[in-house]
């Protein structure tokens, strides 16, 4: 993140700016873009908003994923498993012992931590990198897939109701349908994992973690402990992905195995960070942004086709081969991110 | 601090775009919206594109068949005539997708839903519809927890699992025993899913209620499966005279594969229960002689009646398709709406939902009488019906009143 | 973020690919045969069967599960054998392997359904694959290469909606067959298995030598070894990298062509089909080392084993879950794969 200091811009005129500057910068962009979407939810209709809330599950997700693949260089294919670890945590506490999601979210915290730390530890144990390592991950996402389908303590594959309330309720996270709280939830979550990414790449510990990235020999050899911080990392970005889980279930009110451990959902934490930019702050809400909304977008459009199209109209599958090309397009396209790609211009300026 | 708000901007801006062009051709009426047209909008929800979208395609086509004869005869007289409009959304089998469809569809002014196949997508669609007020007429999905929340706007047309359980272990023995050849065993072969689980349960109470013996119960994973031989030869060993399949499409053709390769000496018949495959007018053609004496208790369209008949014929002329029963149940479920419709007198949906509440429906799926839902929300007259695959077509036999021709059994001459 | 050059390194490297001249390559071939690994599994394999039959009593359920293991597992290395050529020589996790097979299976459907024996649907299918898959990789994913892991997979996943839907909107959801005239059930001991099965067995054990002989004994086959083993070099020494991405490429969605063909008259013919097979062909892939088919074989033949008798240590648990163990297992024990060191 060393942006320019080649062409002598106006701004850095009062000298080389301190090395913390870029990262204030970040700060204040998050409070202003969070400022600037609390009336959102209060100027879309209803179905709309319900998808904005979709794409800040999505950012949030993704936002965790970037920390340990992005950061950490980790390419992880199972954050599935801390998702659905968040969302079970919080929908078994709350199902079985009438405890508040807000605690379920802690609890799911707690646990999607230190189960990454577990795989991680494996993972790093027996040295396994790149496609390995990511498949490696997969497979832990799938085994708890397929026990969750299979045992009894979570319910099998029927998976949990959120019992439904008579009143609204901030402790119980549970409003009427098209209540604006849901959306201000979501973006206080995410702002919150946004500093937090912020936070982690400019301390010690993000610094390390992203020399150990880039040559972990060296790393090793100057004295970083790279085991613990790698671990570090990875326990971080499973708690931050694990609270997207436990806002899912409060939103959809449902969960079940495929939903919580699929790997459909590993893909989603995945998409929004390659689209927007793998290891930028920036990229997972981005990505998710641009990728959240384009299946109702591409289905909305080939739903009331232009004159032009009409011969498609009512084509099922079409929707979908749309989203797949536009898909390869982007990534063909951007490689490093649409922001990865924008910041890369204005470096080179 | 310009690259500051050049990078808010960069980012609002998509977001507020995304949202333009997702609104689009919904931002005309919000909310209660369905006197404002010269329509009456019904919402259908269904998996069109995805694993299961032959079966969401079924369906929405029956639905749209439903419209279209309701408007045909006059649309609904207590409202002036006024026309159905469906309006078709693609759940893409997907929760989160069918939960933001049925919001999109609610503020689009729909007085009800009908849907959704799957059961995680109707899960969620059903408190889509609770918390929205507006009623959801489930025409396909099994799982018995979807009722158990105490909602008070979901309701569902087609059997429950544990009613299918039930009946089916009743069919079969009376079946057996009119046959002179009551049974013994049945080794049990099902999908591992709440839907298999429960059928199990409900059908092994009821088997040894009149005295045949379950066992054993073998499960597979019907999401994986790609082979039953060794499934079937458990059942050859375990010497069972019936075995009873319970699961979907593709696993039935691998069961029915399995147990033309096994061939169980001791056993009569195969005898699905809520099966996918063996009442659908495909699994003879796929599976061959594999197929045939296969039972199947399910809920099923009645081909005896004259109107299912006259739908069949239409739905073969329109889209060059053999009709299945989830498009009839869809039919129906349209049916059910909008007889409220025309009995509320309005189109608020929480008055429709009092009127499907208490509504009396003829219906073009073999039950025990009109679509009348009980306390739940349960379809009180949902039942099966026996079928067989005889001389390669899926024929009905059981009970008489149903009947198309009488059941074999044994199915299989010992071999 | 691992380049995928050492990622090569890691899991494909094979002794002395580096040099070019296949003459000089061929006698360090035969001494490679590792004789004890393959007792060891032959071993494992053994007690896992004998467990088998403690846990359920009746020596017919064991010998069946058995022979359905070996013999679906001849179907996984069958799927599994493009993937681990594009795998091991691209470094591509490519999601779009079970969509070219469910493509394979229409095309075959097709054929059959204009009368054509259903084998002999191999002489359309594998070559009308081979192309396709010369087009998307000089096409697509041309575009991509020596990117990152997961750019690489969202392509293919783009790559794989966009069939299966494309298969939906031509075809309908509505699943097909394709019967093979004169199947019928053939006892193996006390075990029976279908006709078809035993063909696509007997298919894949010849597609498996088929690749082996091309990798071991032509020039092409050399030149794809070097690519995998180390493509800078590969590239100094005067091979055309592109042109072998892409052939390797081709040479793997053929393989999925003739997988397709294979397998059409076993399974039920819809456009999510191929995907069901996806995470089990991955698992086959490292289990039997990126890049080596014939571990493909092994690794299939080990996971066929593994459902199967998974399925009677664990009833009502998906056998899925002791193939993950076996997998994770050897991830983390092996995770060059079985046969890592031989390509």
């Amino acid at each position: 993140m060393t942006t320019t200091t080649d062409t002598p811009a106006p701004e850095t005129a009062a000298g080389r700016p301190l090395p913390r500057l870029p990262w204030n910068k970040h700060l204040v962009a998050i409070a202003v873009l969070a400022v600037l979407l609390v009336p959102l939810p209060l100027i879309l209709p209803s179905a709309q908003a319900s998808v904005a809330v979709r794409v800040l599950i999505f950012a949030l997700m993704s936002i965790g994923w970037n920390m340990m693949s992005g950061f950490g260089g980790m390419f992880s294919f199972g954050h599935a498993a801390y998702f659905g670890i968040g969302a079970y945590t919080s929908a078994w506490l709350l199902v079985e012992h009438r405890a508040s999601p807000w605690i379920g979210m802690l609890a799911g915290m707690v646990m999607a931590a230190a189960f990454a730390a577990l795989i991680g530890f494996l993972a790093l144990r027996y040295k396994l990198r790149g496609a390995y390592f990511a498949l490696a991950t997969f497979a832990f996402a799938e085994m708890l897939r397929l026990w969750a389908t299979n045992s009894d303590f979570v319910n099998r594959a029927v998976g949990y109701h959120v019992p439904l309330r008579p009143d609204s309720s901030w402790w119980w996270i549970q409003f009427e349908p098209a209540s604006p709280n849901y959306f201000w939830i979501a973006l206080g979550l995410t702002v919150a994992a946004l500093v937090i990414s912020v936070q982690f790449v400019r301390s010690r510990a993000g610094q390390f973690t992203k020399a150990a990235r880039d040559d972990e020999d060296a790393a090793a050899a100057v004295g970083i402990p790279v085991m613990r911080y790698k671990l570090l990392t990875m326990a971080l970005s499973a708690a931050i992905t694990s609270v997207a889980g436990a806002f899912y279930v409060q939103y959809f009110l449902f969960i079940d195995p495929d939903l919580a451990f699929g790997s459909s959902v590993s893909i989603q934490a995945i998409l929004p960070a390659v689209i927007g930019g793998v290891a930028t702050i920036w990229g997972p809400v981005i990505g998710a942004v641009v990728m959240g909304p384009l299946n109702d977008v591409t289905a909305t459009v080939l739903r009331n086709p232009p004159p032009a199209l009409e011969f498609l109209q009512g084509r099922s599958g079409l929707d979908v081969i749309v989203y797949g090309t536009l898909l390869i397009i982007i990534v063909l396209l951007l490689p490093k991110g649409i922001y990865g790609t924008i910041r890369q211009r204005w470096s080179r300026r | 601090m310009r690259k500051t708000w050049t990078l808010s901007l960069a980012l609002t801006l998509p977001l507020a775009l995304a949202a333009c062009g997702g609104s689009g051709p919904a931002g005309t009426t919000n909310g209660g919206g369905a006197q404002s047209g010269g329509t009456i909008k019904i919402g259908s929800l269904h998996p069109l594109s995805g694993a299961a979208a032959a079966d969401g395609q079924q369906m929405d086509n029956g639905a749209k068949l439903a419209v279209e004869a309701i408007n045909n005869a006059g649309g609904i007289k207590s409202q002036g005539g006024k026309k159905l409009e469906l309006v078709s959304a693609d759940t893409q089998g997907k929760p989160e997708v069918g939960q933001s469809e049925a919001q999109r569809l609610i503020q689009d002014g729909v007085v009800g839903l009908v849907g959704t196949y799957q059961s995680a997508v109707t899960a969620n669609v059903s408190t889509v519809a609770e918390r929205n007020k507006v009623p959801l007429v489930i025409d396909v999905s099994s799982a018995d927890s979807i009722l158990s929340q105490g909602y008070k706007y979901t309701f569902r047309v087609q059997p429950s699992s544990t009613v299918l359980g039930t009946a089916g272990a009743q069919f079969l023995d009376q079946v057996a025993k009119a046959a002179n050849q009551p049974v013994k065993t049945v080794a049990v072969l099902h999908e591992q899913g709440p839907f298999g689980s429960a059928v199990r349960d409900a059908f092994k109470a009821e088997a040894e209620k009149a005295g045949i013996k379950v066992g054993p119960a073998i499960a597979y994973d019907a999401a994986n499966v790609s082979d039953l031989t060794t499934q079937v030869t458990q059942v050859k060993a375990s010497g069972a005279d019936v075995l009873m399949v319970s699961g979907y499409y593709r696993d039935g053709v691998l069961a029915a594969k399995a147990v033309a390769t096994v061939k169980p000496p001791a056993l009569k018949a195969v005898y699905g229960v809520a099966n996918g495959a063996f009442d659908l007018p495909q699994f003879p053609k796929e599976a061959g002689a594999a197929a045939e004496g296969f039972f199947d208790a399910n809920y099923h369209a009645d081909m005896t009646n004259a109107d299912t008949q006259a739908l069949a014929k239409l739905y073969q002329e329109r889209y060059n398709d053999q009709i299945r029963t989830g498009a009839v149940l869809a039919h129906d479920s349209v049916k059910v709406i909008a007889d409220a419709l025309e009995r509320a007198g309005s189109a608020e949906p929480a008055k429709v939902r009092d009127a499907i509440a208490s509504g009396s429906v003829p219906t073009l799926i073999a039950g025990n009488g009109p679509i009348k839902f009980g306390p739940t929300g349960e379809n009180e007259n949902a039942t099966p019906i026996l079928m067989q695959v005889q001389g390669g077509v899926v024929k009905q036999v059981f009970p008489a009143d149903k009947a198309e021709e009488k059941p074999l059994y044994p199915a299989f001459k010992s071999q | 973020m691992t380049t995928p050059a050492d990622q090569g390194h890691a899991a494909a490297g094979s002794g002395g690919v580096a040099t070019l001249d296949p003459d000089e390559v061929r006698p360090t071939r035969g001494r490679t045969v590792p004789w004890l690994r393959i007792a060891v599994i032959a071993a494992l394999v053994v007690l896992a069967v004998v467990l088998a039959y403690v846990r359920s009593g009746s020596g017919v359920v064991v010998v069946q599960a058995m022979a359905t293991g070996v013999l679906i597992g001849g179907v996984y290395g069958l799927i599994a054998m493009g993937l681990t050529l594009i795998f091991g020589v691209l470094d591509i996790v490519n999601f779009a392997h079970g969509s070219f097979l469910a493509l394979a299976l229409f095309l075959t459907f097709g054929l059959t359904q204009a009368g054509l024996h259903p084998y002999l649907a191999l002489a359309v299918s594998v070559p009308a694959m081979f192309v396709l898959g010369l087009l998307v990789q000089r096409g697509i994913l041309a575009g991509a290469m020596g990117k990152p892991l997961e750019n690489q997979l969202l392509i293919t996943l783009g790559i794989s909606l966009i069939i299966e839907n494309a298969l939906l909107l031509f075809f309908g959801g509505n699943p097909r067959s394709v019967a093979l005239p004169g199947d019928r059930g053939v006892p193996i001991f006390e075990a029976v298995a279908n006709l078809s099965r035993i063909l696509a067995f007997v298919g894949a054990l010849i597609l498996a030598g088929l690749l082996y002989l091309l990798l071991q004994r032509t020039r092409l086959g050399t030149a794809i070894r070097a690519v995998a083993a180390n493509d800078t070099g590969a590239q100094l020494v005067g091979i055309d990298t592109r042109v072998i991405y892409a052939v390797t490429f081709a040479l793997g969605t053929a393989c999925a062509g003739a997988a397709g063909t294979l397998v059409a008259p076993l399974v039920t013919i819809e456009p999510t089909t191929g995907s069901l097979f996806n995470i089990v062909a991955f698992v086959v892939v490292v289990l039997g080392g990126m890049g080596n088919v014939v571990g493909a074989l092994v690794g299939g033949l080990v996971i066929g084993l593994a459902e199967q008798l998974g399925g009677i240590y664990l009833p009502g648990q998906s056998p899925l879950l002791s193939v993950f163990i076996v997998f994770v297992l050897v991830l983390f024990l092996r995770p060059q794969g079985l046969f890592g060191r031989s390509a």
